[in-house]
């Protein structure tokens, strides 16, 4: 018997009833799970909101990348409502919280490659800037604080920012798509820093119109930030990397918008 | 013949990054009411067949896919899973894992609740479920206080609850116990013979599928190779051999006194039908078995390990052992039989001081195991546990035989010869940076006994070393501990596959309700056939022939075990009699 097909090759997709955004709401439910679970893993203290930041912010972006910006904002916003609840020691301000996972994912979701969705980043890109206007003015012009500090507190944020307005943006997406498992940990860790900075400073814009923390804060930041950056950017190479080739391994039907 | 109610034609599927086609232009009718088998070596692609029925192979899977499959007229790959999973019910092998509810009613709801069936019907349809799988009255019971064979009844039930045109089953006996295994056979025939539900089963359990299918589609490579009657397919032993299946007993032990030019009229392949055949096939030759069979013994000296007296209470009260007491010695290759519950594992868990007598003495070389560490008894005595995935966590196989020499203390440089000695007496040195689990099931049972040899231990003892493996697999790690034996380890085996054992075994304790009921040379006690069966333990086919042919003969004949030896015993002396 010959190994050639004799049969028609047939379109296969995934015709689960229930998808967002060509996702299935099964993949949307585990990966929300997730989320919620991470958030009763504290890290370090984020002076901003008097509170931890749950390791589940390391994985915003690994959602969006996995479940496309839609669904994935869908299920890192759910995660983190849950995790509001079950995990309040984590959970910051808690509206806001929910808001910066859901930007983080689908900034995440954003970074494609091909000409399919390729102009939606620039949503979260002008949301990135205004929010930076928006917090850094107040700082500067409102509220006294000494531009040096205003820019050693959130120069981490905003290069990644730069490298998210960038084409670097594009090339992070394709490392992730990568088949090398190398690229696909460094694309994911480059990857989170820039689509989390985009979060991250969405989030400020709030936190900071609420608080107006004062200059001896910001120079606290100056030091806390990269650090946070940092553990959030292994975080999210780690079990980026780990979650994408294993999905690959067992060769789940990937959702539309995936950019693994 | 009745309707088709699947039809398959020229099905061909490759799995995403895979090259290889693991079903080939598969065209094959299902017919209503029908029990099908699917028999096949590990990679013929049996689960892959049970997965495409419903749509989950192309759909969740990806890949690609070729041909059609229809159900009831439904395209699989046109109609969503949640649609199919109406018309096709899906069991597993595993029980443990496709469970989810915190009730037994619960699990049944689950699938009807999401198919929006009304909480009325849902209502009237689980007592009618339970009934049918004999689970009646366990509706509020949560399904972890379920034996092995009621949780796979129970996802029976499940999958029955939404009314399925077909049930399909993979493997579901293959982690049972032979108590679980007969419910589930049995729960499986009813379903079929007397509600009319057409089944399609994929299993190693030759003799079971002889017994109730109707027909059996032998796979190989994802091809169909064969395709009949059980009759038809289990008499063609040559066929099933070559393509690393175990025919059934009753069906070998008859073709191999066909081989010998005596005249056998057709090959049975149920154990009645060849208890039916006997007297025919006696007729025409002579029965000469050998007088005795040789015992070896290695009871001389001081016990390896020494079990006196031993009773264990868990400190929920349960007694799981009592008053146990037996002898080990050096050289032994032990075998330990009985149903779930009967002791064997607290008793062996005893041997690696992970349990402590509440009564009693356990002694290895001499010395009493209170007296001895868990890492102590580790250099001594070797676990293999039956999932060999549950023990490997490092990321390379080099990494993972050494991992327990480095935790005992030994030199860098002791280290790595002990590695690479025992990664070579495996065959695994090739292998040494490859990550464990990228390697097949039996080569990974193969790391974690590497990982054991590195510890040089005097006993190795195998728990279930052949659950959930094809007959392929089984024998390759059969054949391992064969060659531990030979290298003068103590090999103990805890199993329930007594088929398997005849050519490795020497001696067999017999354990039941906590105590042992039999610990005798291994042909004395697989002919102690009422004793197995009390204990719900299936002796081989081979030893149930050879007792009927000492009725037969009005004679008693020595204890043969195999198809071979009974087969040995026959000598042609009339050619041609029923030809």
């Amino acid at each position: 018997m010959s190994n050639i097909p004799a049969g028609q090759e047939r379109k296969v997709e995934f015709l689960g009833g229930a998808s967002i955004d060509g996702t299935p709401v099964a993949y949307i439910v585990v990966l929300a799970a997730v989320v919620a679970a991470l958030a009763f893993i504290p890290f370090s203290v984020v002076m901003a909101s008097g509170g931890s930041f749950p390791m589940s912010q390391g994985v915003f972006s690994l959602v969006g990348w996995v479940l496309g910006p839609i669904a994935g904002a869908v299920a890192s916003g759910i995660g983190t409502l849950i995790g509001v609840f079950i995990a309040p020691h984590t959970a910051g301000v808690a509206p806001v919280s929910v808001y910066g996972a859901i930007v983080a994912s689908f900034a995440a979701g954003c970074m494609v490659t091909g000409d399919k969705r390729r102009g939606w980043w620039l949503i979260p890109g002008i949301l990135a800037i205004l929010s930076s206007l928006y917090y850094a003015g107040r700082a500067l012009f409102i509220n006294g604080v000494s531009p040096l500090w205003v820019l050693l507190g959130y120069l981490v944020a905003w290069v990644g920012i730069l490298l998210y307005l960038l084409p670097t943006r594009i090339l992070f997406a394709k490392w992730i798509a990568s088949k090398n498992a190398g690229l696909v940990a460094l694309g994911a860790f480059l990857g989170t820093f820039a689509s989390f900075a985009v979060s991250h400073v969405a989030q400020t814009a709030i936190t900071y119109h609420m608080f107006n923390w004062p200059e001896e804060v910001w120079q606290l930041l100056a030091g806390l930030i990269p650090i946070e950056y940092l553990s959030r950017c292994l975080i999210g190479a780690v079990i980026g990397a780990g979650v994408i080739v294993g999905l690959r391994a067992i060769g789940l039907v990937k959702p539309a918008h995936a950019t693994y | 013949m009745s309707e088709p109610i699947a039809i398959l034609d020229k099905v061909s599927y490759q799995y995403p990054r895979s090259s290889n086609f693991v079903l080939s232009n598969i065209s094959l009718e299902i017919h209503k009411g029908e029990f099908l088998g699917i028999i096949g070596p590990t990679g013929a692609g049996k689960t892959t067949l049970c997965l495409a029925l419903n749509g989950i192979v192309p759909q969740f899977y990806g890949g690609r896919f070729f041909g059609s499959i229809k159900i009831k007229g439904l395209d699989t790959v046109d109609h969503p899973i949640s649609e199919m999973a109406a018309l096709v019910g899906c069991v597993f092998d595993d029980p443990e894992t496709q469970l989810i509810a915190t009730s037994v009613e619960n699990e049944i709801a689950f699938a009807l609740e999401n198919l929006r069936i009304p909480r009325e019907e849902i209502l009237r349809r689980i007592p009618k479920v339970l009934q049918a799988v004999r689970l009646e009255g366990m509706e509020k019971k949560h399904p972890v206080e379920l034996s092995g064979g009621q949780k796979q009844r129970l996802a029976i039930a499940a999958a029955l609850a939404v009314q399925p045109s077909l049930l399909v089953l993979d493997e579901p006996t293959s982690q049972l116990d032979p108590v679980g295994t007969q419910e589930v056979f049995a729960t499986v025939r009813a379903l079929n013979k007397e509600l009319g539900m057409t089944i399609v089963m994929a299993s190693h359990a030759a003799e079971e599928m002889a017994e109730f299918a109707d027909r059996i589609v032998l796979l190989s490579k994802g091809e169909i190779v064969a395709l009949g009657t059980p009759d038809q397919v289990y008499a063609e032993v040559d066929l099933l051999v070559n393509n690393d299946l175990r025919p059934p007993q009753a069906a070998t032990t008859f073709y191999l006194i066909q081989k010998k030019e005596i005249p056998v009229p057709r090959i049975p392949v149920q154990l009645e039908q060849g208890v039916n055949m006997l007297p025919r096939v006696l007729q025409g030759c002579k029965f000469n078995p050998p007088e005795t069979f040789s015992e070896i013994s290695h009871h001389d000296g001081e016990p390896l390990l020494s079990v006196q007296n031993l009773t264990h209470i868990y400190p929920d009260g349960t007694k799981a052992i009592h008053d146990v007491s037996l002898d080990i010695f050096e050289g032994e290759y032990v075998l330990i039989i009985g149903q779930n519950g009967a002791g064997k594992s607290t008793l062996v868990k005893h041997f690696l001081n992970l349990l402590k007598p509440t009564e009693g003495v356990v002694k290895v070389g001499g010395v009493d195991t209170r007296e001895l560490s868990v890492s102590d008894l580790a250099r001594r005595i070797g676990y293999v546990a039956q999932n060999p995935d549950n023990q490997i966590f490092n990321s390379t196989v080099g990494d993972e035989v050494a991992f327990a020499l480095r935790n005992l203390g030994y030199s860098k440089e002791e280290v790595e010869l002990r590695t690479v000695e025992s990664l070579k007496a495996m065959g695994l040195l090739e292998f040494r940076s490859q990550h464990p689990l990228s390697l097949p099931k039996g080569d990974r049972a193969r790391v974690v006994i590497a990982a054991i040899l590195a510890m040089k231990p005097e006993i190795i003892i195998f728990d279930e070393p052949t659950t959930g493996q094809d007959y392929r697999g089984a024998q390759y790690i059969l054949e391992i501990s064969r060659k531990l034996h030979k290298m003068g380890k103590t090999v103990i085996v805890i199993t329930h596959h007594l088929y398997l054992m005849p050519e490795f075994a020497e001696r067999v304790i017999v354990m039941g309700k906590g105590t042992v009921l039999m610990d005798a040379p291994i042909r004395k006690a697989y002919h102690a056939v009422d004793l197995l069966r009390a204990t719900y333990l299936s002796p081989p086919q081979a030893v149930i022939l050879s007792r009927e042919i000492a009725t037969l003969q009005l004679q008693p004949i020595p204890e043969l075990l195999t198809p071979e030896e009974v087969a040995s015993c026959f000598h042609c002396s009339n050619h041609g009699r029923y030809a």
